[in-house]
């Protein structure tokens, strides 16, 4: 037992490695094959590039810059940045940032579990109008749907405005300003487009009729028992399932919700730091998304352990 | 009104900070390495030069009280103000100049900036308020040059300053504002300069980052904003019509044009050049994106430089169409076949930031297309485009435009030692060569204007326009002016009303 549980648990931190590292070595690897680099962004880089190559690092060959990255990395140093805010640690760059997009990723989540449990719950083994609609909403792509949305609200409350019908609402913040309407919109949006919403739905209403139909429920139901609570308790691993599926697509997501919704995030400045290929700054959130996929399937697999004893003793 | 009563009734009304948009924020606050606009202009309000434009673009003191110029123009003595102080309450002096100058020249530096100072081969300060400087040419209107910004020599252990320096967005400067917040949300909050030796009117300027421009006029509209740099030609007419909402027309130094890669062997041959100048409309090109002058050469119309003798090229299509012939092209099936039998395609290339830029390339690529040639576009990012153009020449046509200060520089534009795209003329190179060693501004302007007629008739470029801009600000701000390029050199009048 415990020699199988520990190598699970190595198992498992191997494969949180594996993803940390993959997923940075990705972001570095797309970053320098697009063209230009952060020299090319002084009006004289030309002339200052072998100084400049030299003291940011830019003129060793690429396996060279990461194994020199991931030995900074693993003391807790992810740089400097080049371009986005020069000189500042990237930490201090993107942490706050980036709390606020976990913020909306895990509301997104969150939301995305509820109303597709609830919606499972309602149209299991029913015939239903419902799933359609759940369907068609879902199939829009989150880009789309994003922008429609912010088009959309901005017109209409522009013009309302612009004909006197209303005054400014307090609801409605202009574009450069925290709003919480942006950031409710925002979750909603994760939640439901590019399918979100649908495979939700559709993977816990599959999970719920396996589980209405077994035959603990009919003993259940055969005693007087509360039906109710084995189904949930017997729900929580696909819920889990779905959780560490839904965790990766959201965190790359956010990146084009919050570009499109105006919010100050981690997705907002990875899309800065791309396009100034500010090397540190776009590894440093690659390393962080990658982190909290990485720790929501753990949380996942503990959750469906915890709940499930066949997977314990299974090791 | 006295200033002392302009500050008392900015204070009294509480009217708050004047807040204006930028599209991106400034990365780094420090003079030295400056590379966008919006640098510039947040430098603008922080810093100060010993020489700044007046109202008629003459170079009048700022942290210098006069200069006087050697017999043989090769030195200057600049006297300095006694009542300036940096915005920490430490005195500015002459070190502070040496330091400046000797710091902008220092190549481990590398200074964005370095050449506003190249021509300065030494400062020695005198005394607290006395400082020499030497020419490596005789110069006869050195205030004119003298406009870059001083940075304070007690922030600094050493003359090689690091674009990393804590004083990015920390900076300390002389100017009418200092800095309070350089915040996450990337905005930023100055205060007035307290101890400035002529106080600004205005309370608070607070720098917003707005990076979609398409809703800079509305924030404006809606009170969110008090000012808009530079207002999108389709946004212009919403803003004439709000009573909220004063317009101010200004000239830039900015011209636009699609530039040749004369690398490119087709492209080498002038006539090509003139033929595809002389297909494109460019008054019909203009009139959807706003309103502007025609140029003929490279620097705008107001400019001294600019050689009024030079028309612009006049749209030609069957002009053209004979130039192609001459130069062995043939046209069949509705395509310009090369001398070599191939099909004449260009591949146009864009900044893809650049405002109004794609309905110019669709409509140039249409034009284009109708007389026989393929266009293909390409929108790039700025690393991408810097790369793919400035450094690796991939492109066959492209739209940009230069902006320039006061000393409209082109010999980086136009020297064959200069130039990314393969532009090579030695008269041009001779002209550009004593233009830029010439001090005397009457020959400055003699060459120049010659150099315009010579560039003209290589067309390296197609010379499209200067656009007209204008600043949008809300009507409670008063007695504004702005400066063509840097915006808020003359902001210390401004005021905010209720």
């Amino acid at each position: 037992m415990i020699p199988s549980l520990a190598r699970a648990v190595a198992w498992k931190a191997g494969a949180f490695l594996a993803t940390l590292l993959g997923a940075t070595a990705f972001v570095l690897l797309l970053l320098v094959l697009a063209p230009g680099d952060p020299v090319d962004l002084l009006p004289n880089g030309a002339e200052l590039r072998p100084q400049l190559e030299a003291e940011w690092g830019l003129d060793r060959p690429l396996p060279a810059r990461y194994l020199h990255y991931v030995q900074r990395v693993a003391t807790l140093d992810l740089g400097t940045s080049l371009a986005y805010r020069p000189g500042r640690a990237v930490v201090d760059v993107i942490t706050s940032p980036a709390l606020r997009s976990l913020g909306r990723v895990l509301a997104a989540l969150a939301l995305a579990l509820t109303w597709g449990t609830a919606l499972a719950w309602w149209t299991a083994e029913r015939r239903t109008p419902l799933r359609p609609v759940v369907q068609a909403l879902s199939i829009v792509p989150v880009f789309l749907m994003a922008h429609a949305l912010v088009l959309g609200l901005n017109a209409a409350t522009f013009a309302a405005i612009g004909t006197g019908w209303i005054d400014r609402p307090d609801w409605f913040a202009l574009p450069d300003q925290p709003s919480a309407l942006r950031t409710v919109l925002s979750i909603v949006i994760l939640a439901t487009a590019s399918g979100a919403l649908h495979e939700t739905h559709a993977q816990l209403e599959e999970a719920l009729v396996h589980i209405r139909r077994a035959p603990y429920i009919d003993a259940a139901r055969a005693r007087g028992a509360p039906v109710w609570r084995h189904v949930a308790r017997n729900l929580v691993p696909p819920l889990a399932v779905t959780l560490a599926e839904r965790a990766a697509f959201l965190a790359g997501s956010v990146v084009i919700v919050e570009k499109v919704l105006l919010l100050n995030g981690a997705g907002a400045v990875l899309w800065e730091a791309a396009l100034l290929r500010d090397y540190d700054v776009a590894l440093g959130i690659a390393l962080y998304a990658a982190a909290f996929v990485g720790v929501i399937r753990l949380v996942a697999d503990g959750i469906r352990v915890a709940v499930d004893p066949r997977l314990r003793e299974a090791g | 009104m006295p200033r002392v009563l302009l500050l008392l009734f900015a204070a009294a009304a509480g009217a708050g900070p004047l807040r204006y948009a930028e599209d991106r924020a400034p990365a780094v606050v420090n003079p030295l390495f400056a590379t966008t606009m919006s640098e510039a202009r947040i430098d603008e309000l922080l810093f100060e030069g010993l020489f700044a434009d007046d109202l008629e673009l003459r170079s009048v003191g700022r942290l210098a009280e006069r200069i006087e110029l050697a017999p043989d123009l090769k030195s200057a003595t600049v006297r300095l103000r006694r009542d300036v102080v940096w915005h920490d309450g430490e005195p500015f002096d002459s070190e502070d100049v040496v330091f400046s100058i000797e710091a902008y020249k220092d190549r481990s530096t590398a200074s964005s900036e370095a050449g506003r100072v190249s021509w300065i081969s030494r400062a020695t300060a005198v005394d607290p308020h006395t400082v020499l400087l030497e020419f490596e040419e005789p110069e006869y209107a050195p205030q004119d040059k003298l406009h870059f910004k001083i940075l304070p020599a007690h922030r600094f252990s050493s003359r090689s300053v690091k674009r990393a320096d804590p004083f990015r967005t920390q900076p300390i400067g002389t100017g009418p504002f200092r800095l309070v917040s350089f915040n996450d949300d990337n905005t930023i909050s100055l205060q007035r300069h307290d101890r400035h030796w002529s106080p600004a009117a205005l309370p608070e300027v607070a720098m917003r980052e707005v990076s979609d421009k398409n809703y800079q006029a509305k924030l404006l509209i809606y009170e969110s904003l008090e000012a808009l740099v530079r207002v999108l030609p389709r946004d212009l007419a919403t803003l004439q019509n709000d009573r909220k909402v004063e317009l101010y027309p200004y000239q830039t130094n900015s011209w636009w044009h699609f530039g040749f890669n004369q690398r490119n062997r087709t492209l080498a041959d002038a006539r090509v050049r003139e033929a595809i100048a002389l297909m494109i409309d460019v008054d019909e090109l203009l009139a959807p994106i706003g309103t502007g002058d025609r140029v003929s050469g490279p620097f705008v119309p107001s400019s001294p430089f600019y050689n009024h003798d030079v028309a612009p090229l006049r749209h030609d299509p069957d002009r053209a169409a004979e130039i192609l012939t001459e130069a062995g092209y043939s046209f069949v099936s509705g395509r310009w076949l090369g001398p070599d039998g191939k099909e004449l395609k260009l591949r146009l290339v864009t900044l893809s930031n650049l405002e109004t830029a794609q309905d110019v390339v669709i409509n140039v690529q249409s034009q284009l297309m109708s007389r026989g040639i393929t266009v293909e576009q390409t929108f790039l990012g700025i690393a991408e485009y810097r790369d793919k153009v400035w450094r690796n020449h991939e492109f066959d046509l492209l739209l940009s435009q230069w902006s320039f200060d006061r000393s409209e520089d082109i010999w980086e534009q136009f020297h064959s030692r200069g130039n990314f795209s393969g532009y090579a003329d030695p008269a041009v190179d001779k002209l550009l060569d004593e233009a830029r060693a010439s001090t005397d501004p009457q020959q400055k302007k003699a060459l120049l204007r010659q150099t315009h007629a010579e560039i003209a008739q290589d067309h390296p470029m197609v010379f499209l326009w200067t656009l007209d801009s204008y600043a949008a600000l809300s009507t409670r701000v008063q007695k504004v002016v702005v400066h063509p390029f840097y915006f808020f050199t003359w902001a210390s009048d401004w005021t905010l009303g209720q």
